[in-house]
């Protein structure tokens, strides 16, 4: 088997190096989260392929943090770094919550998902599709943080009061073979 | 999010058109278990007009898929493309969903 992508707690990590980020904040209202990622995604260039999944891959970690972390309180603050060009796409997200208590069950969760996965035992695996806690209600799909850690492929990393989340995500470039011939 | 139904013999078929997020993806849910109620027993959801989709959307479609399952009745989600494709894909629930590239092919496999 593969080895199993996890979440990180690393207060020092590369990712959350913020210089030469741009910066926004929200207050926590579960009805503009959508809204406010596209003001977000709005400095993402548009040679970017897949301007959808880059939106909604921010949008779950906006929705966490509005949700799970500030509880939807309207007085809570998000915060939000960002950078974006054609290769990459960097984003800090920091609330004002407890943070991630869970996040070593997660990855014990993640990883037998994973194990089920790669054995393609689709019936043990229908059992860890969704990760459900005592606060999770019927909206939650409980399962962005799955696709998260595949689709930002240099990292999900917490601080230790894991209430601010730093990921990145490398585009693959296209090589076109041309050559380009001096007049 | 808009959701239609048509019917072909015994099976439902629900169109979806639109996007699926935390807003609306509910419905979707709200729909099938009516319709659960109601007694229909095979369905396709056609997902040819659905351009985006987020956890909310692919946690109803879960739901969905394991209620149906648990109850041993048919399902076939089909016409998944793009952004949404690669949203199932990134959740490795590809295997799980019981999928086909066309409605005809959904209708296909069900009458088999």
């Amino acid at each position: 088997m593969p080895e199993v992508k996890q979440l990180i707690v690393d207060e020092n990590h590369p990712l959350f190096d913020k210089t030469g980020m741009f910066y926004k904040e929200f207050p926590s209202d579960f009805r503009q989260i959508r809204y406010f990622t596209l003001l977000i995604v709005q400095k993402a260039p548009p040679e970017i392929k897949e301007i959808n999944l880059l939106e909604q891959q921010i949008s779950e970690i906006i929705k966490n943090a509005v949700k799970h972390g500030n509880k939807n309180d309207p007085n809570k603050k998000v915060r939000v770094w960002y950078s974006f060009s054609t290769t990459h796409a960097h984003l800090i997200v920091q609330d004002e919550g407890e943070g991630f208590k869970d996040l070593e069950k997660w990855n014990e969760f993640n990883k037998l998902r994973m194990q089920y996965f790669y054995a393609k035992n689709f019936d043990e695996l229908g059992k860890y599709v969704s990760y459900r806690t005592e606060k999770s209600d019927d909206h939650d799909g409980g399962n962005a943080m799955f696709a998260a850690l595949e689709y930002w492929t240099e990292g999900v990393v917490f601080n230790n009061a894991r209430n601010t989340i730093a990921v990145k995500k490398i585009f693959p470039q296209k090589r076109l073979g041309v050559t380009l011939v001096n007049p | 999010m808009e959701l239609k139904i048509r019917k072909h013999g015994e099976i439902y078929i629900i169109d979806v058109s639109g996007e699926m997020d935390l807003y609306n993806s509910f419905k979707l849910k709200e729909l099938v278990m009516k319709m659960l109620e109601k007694k229909v027993d095979q369905f396709v959801i056609n997902m040819e007009n659905v351009d985006y989709i987020d956890s909310s959307g692919i946690g109803a479609l879960i739901f969905i898929c394991s209620t149906i399952k648990k109850m041993n009745l048919k399902l076939f989600i089909s016409n998944v493309h793009g952004s949404v494709k690669k949203v199932i894909e990134l959740t490795k629930l590809m295997g799980y969903f019981p999928m086909a590239a066309t409605v005809e092919e959904a209708l296909q496999k069900m009458g088999g």
